[in-house]
């Protein structure tokens, strides 16, 4: 939920050797593709490459996690309660079920029986509820564990952990897959790199953001095919790349379009398309300002030539969005007549609206991720064609989210956690939410979005959530051209790598070697 | 004494009464030099604590999470101590320093320990870079000055000159390209072992070289026209027209007296290489010192900042103290 603002993915820029190497690629056309029913293979090592600054290097499960690398390691040594999953897309790991009260406010987490710590020791409530209660106290504590006060945090025996929300939360389990990282209890904060975790790999050695694992061979979750992983820290795609290509590392994760359109061209290369992995939207401030009329929102909209955006923008390694944010939700509704290009409507909507059409709108952005400037300067050239003249400017990454953010009238964002649409209805949508980026209300969505918490019933939500989306279609104050895949590249050998958007991408304990 | 800057007394003899022994003069002069340079030091400690202070944006914005509330972020600012004046913060840093005590890190970690191993690597990096720039240009030009004028000569200075014009990371994805992707003799990037230093020697050789080349160039040209200045001493030109061998001439006149000029050129080079290895570090992902700079810079990490500032500064102050020594040594009183 909580995709970090500085997950600085910045892959991408073109320059460097990997642009290059079509040329030496050579013509080998064994294809890499695995084959349908292989059966996993125990053994190996796997060596994954993952972004990272070594000064933001953190060993604390319970901190910001600006780097990948870092995240990665910690999810394997450590649990969640939950994880991402594809359908649902709330999956079990160390609580195995849960259930909610009818009011959806108080909801059980059944721990995972034989649950061990990598000392031997078992997994009690008791642990759940100590690193619960330390991750919400932690400055972002509040906005990883919304709206579940730290004294809401219970054990009941030794199997249950109760949370009781203080509003109505049919989503409260999504909550719990990202940063709920279980310690064992009263772990010393100086003690948190070493503390032995309940995940399927076991720390070896952590070094500078480099680490080795190795395989718990107890397990709860499943089998563990790999012997090792071995994570190496990369500041810089291209080198991640360069590494992957010369046979340095096995798997490059979350390494760009950029690397993978090189890659393409070698036949010996997997490229992993993770789709849905990343939201540009473009904002238009709607509680005040040029964009403040919803017929203005909407020719822009109109004006916006999606295929070329994805085509262009994203490499192709893309697909075209519908203004809807939540594309990974199951309960995404598909079937929303797309938005296409339409510049003599755009043209009547900017008419009747009265827009100024003599004036130079700013349309602000930075280069904190790889396409998002391309993307605001690609827009700015289509919108001309109705008529908007749009300038883009870029801003440093701080200045940008210091003073544009949630206050610009035109401005790119972008969000890595694109896997439900409450999620970016209760951040960023409904009026009273902190980062409502477009400075949105809309009474008719606010009552659809408190609905949609507090409603049990399957069928019901899911009519309530359709709703959601079709105001949001209608009048918010995104528009959303396309969704980014996430893009990893892998060496011939490597099977079972997670093809789910977001962070999804670290479930790396079902992968195993062809060698 | 006291206040010369030059490491060398004025000429035409000394005012004061008694002599002072020439190697407590030399010791004098150093620990002058070497408080200087310290106060230098803190000055420009200071410096880098009020520039982070004056970018946009904090450490604690620059570390939060998109979630988080203002509230959040001013205890996220609170626990990272940004709430006290910079004055106050900068006092504690420094109080700590003598002790090894380098702070926090905007994420958390000790500082120290963020360092504790990139730094040596980049000495590592550094030092091979060094080395080779000091070799190569001195040969370089030894041989360019051998027949001034010549073919060889025109050619080693035409190149050094297009060589030191070309950015660390132009040589670096050059390097890359041609020797680990096209040739696949060299590894293309850096890797770590268990103890987070570079986990076999090959990996050195491409960085190491990424840093040197630009640095060779600049080299050469001081030591061909500090070769050149040389000759024209009126000893040079006795010792030709004695008809001395040219090697002795160049191994036992030319290159002594050129000494000091070539010193100052390659202690400079070291705070280029240091500056090159940002660059050079993040395109082979070396683990040195220069990626945990930019990242830092980015994170307005001040603590982080200044820690690499004062290892650096530390660094190069011992490298043109060294410098200042031979100079002290290769004049041997002359002035």
């Amino acid at each position: 939920m909580n995709l970090n603002r500085r997950q600085v993915l910045w892959a991408g820029g073109g320059i460097g050797a990997a642009t290059f190497l079509a040329a030496c690629g050579g013509g080998d056309d064994t294809s890499a593709k695995p084959g349908k029913n292989e059966k996993p293979r125990r053994g190996g090592t796997l060596r994954v490459g993952a972004l990272g600054r070594a000064s933001a290097i953190t060993r604390d499960p319970h901190s910001t996690q600006a780097n990948e690398s870092d995240y990665l390691i910690i999810s394997l040594v450590h649990d969640t309660l939950t994880v991402p999953g594809t359908k649902p897309n709330t999956v079990p790991r160390l609580a195995t079920s849960w259930k909610s009260s009818d009011d959806l406010k108080t909801w059980r987490f059944t721990i995972a029986k034989g649950a061990k710590f990598h000392d031997g020791s078992p997994v009690t409530a008791e642990d759940v509820v100590w690193s619960l209660k330390r991750l919400r106290g932690t400055p972002s504590g509040a906005s990883r564990l919304p709206g579940i006060k730290a004294e809401n945090i219970k054990a009941e025996g030794t199997g249950t952990v109760v949370l009781v929300s203080d509003y109505p939360n049919a989503e409260l389990p999504q909550l719990t897959r990202l940063t709920t990282f279980v310690l064992k209890k009263d772990t010393k904060d100086s003690e948190v790199g070493k503390a032995p975790g309940t995940g399927p790999f076991k720390l070896d050695w952590f070094r500078s953001g480099n680490a080795r694992l190795v395989r718990n061979e107890d397990w709860y979750g499943g089998e563990v095919h790999l012997d090792a992983i071995e994570v190496k820290i990369f500041e810089n795609p291209q080198a991640m790349a360069n590494a992957l290509l010369g046979g340095q590392i096995d798997v490059a994760s979350n390494v760009g379009s950029v690397a993978a359109r090189t890659a393409e061209k070698r036949g010996d290369i997997q490229v992993v398309r993770r789709p849905n992995d990343m939201a540009m939207p473009i904002v238009m401030r709607t509680a005040d300002g040029p964009f403040a009329d919803a017929k203005v929102r909407e020719a822009l909209r109109l004006a916006v030539d999606r295929e070329a955006m994805v085509k262009q923008v994203l490499s192709g390694y893309g697909t075209v969005a519908n203004d809807i944010l939540g594309t990974g939700d199951p309960a995404y509704v598909k079937d929303v007549p797309q938005r296409a290009r339409d510049l003599v409507k755009a043209k009547k909507l900017l008419k009747e609206a009265d827009f100024d059409l003599s004036k130079t709108y700013r349309l602000l952005t930075t280069e904190d991720v790889p396409g998002l400037a391309e993307a605001a300067t690609l827009f700015a050239s289509q919108v001309r064609e109705a008529g908007v003249k749009v300038k883009v400017v870029k801003q440093e990454s701080a200045t940008f989210w210091d003073k544009t953010w949630l206050k610009g009238d035109l401005y790119t964002t972008y969000w890595g956690t694109n896997d439900s649409v409450v999620f970016f209805a209760s951040k960023t949508m409904v009026s009273d939410s902190a980062q409502n980026e477009a400075g949105w209300k809309n009474t008719e969505f606010d009552a659809a979005y408190r609905k949609a918490m507090a409603t049990k019933d399957p069928a019901a939500r899911a009519k309530t959530l359709r709703e959601l989306q079709e105001i949001q279609h209608e009048s918010s104050g995104y528009l959303l051209w396309g969704m980014a895949d996430g893009i990893d590249l892998a060496g011939p050998p490597v099977r079972g790598l997670p093809t789910l958007p977001g962070y999804g991408r670290v479930q790396l304990e079902q992968a195993w070697l062809a060698r | 004494m006291a206040g010369s800057l030059s490491g060398a007394e004025p000429a035409g003899g000394s005012t004061l009464p008694r002599p002072v022994p020439a190697f407590l003069r030399t010791a004098l002069h150093l620990a002058g030099v070497l408080t200087r340079r310290i106060l230098l030091l803190a000055v420009l400690l200071a410096l880098v604590f009020a520039a982070v202070e004056l970018l946009p944006g904090d450490a604690a914005t620059a570390t939060s999470e998109r979630g988080e509330s203002a509230a959040d972020v001013d205890e996220r600012r609170r626990l990272l101590g940004l709430d006290r004046p910079v004055s106050e913060r900068f006092w504690d840093w420094m109080t700590g320093l003598p002790t090894g005590d380098l702070g926090t890190s905007a994420h958390g970690e000790p500082v120290a320990d963020l360092l504790s191993r990139p730094f040596p690597n980049t000495l590592l990096l550094g030092g091979i870079a060094l080395l080779l720039t000091a070799v190569v240009s001195v040969l370089l030009g030894c041989w360019a000055a051998a027949r001034p004028g010549g073919a060889v000569d025109r050619s080693v200075s035409a190149s050094a000159s297009g060589i030191l014009a070309l950015p660390e990371f132009v040589v670096a994805v050059a390097l890359v390209l041609v020797f680990a992707l096209w040739m696949d003799w060299l590894p293309a990037v850096t890797l770590t072992d268990a103890n987070g230093s570079p986990a076999s020697w090959q990996m050195l050789v491409l960085p190491a070289l990424a840093l040197a080349i630009p640095q060779i160039g600049w080299n050469t040209r001081i030591v061909r026209a500090a070769l050149a200045d040389e000759a024209k001493a009126p000893h040079i030109e006795t010792a030709v027209l004695d008809g001395l061998p040219r090697r002795r001439i160049l191994t036992h006149h030319l290159l002594p007296g050129a000494l000091p000029t070539i010193t100052a050129g390659i202690a400079t080079s070291t705070g280029m290489l240091l500056g090159g290895a940002v660059v050079v570090e993040t395109i082979f992902n070396y683990p040195g010192i220069g990626s945990v700079l930019a990242g830092a810079v980015t994170d307005r990490d001040g603590p982080l900042i200044a820690g690499v500032v004062a290892l650096t500064g530390a660094v190069l102050t011992g490298i043109l103290l060294l410098a200042d020594l031979v100079r002290a040594w290769a004049s041997g009183g002359r002035t």
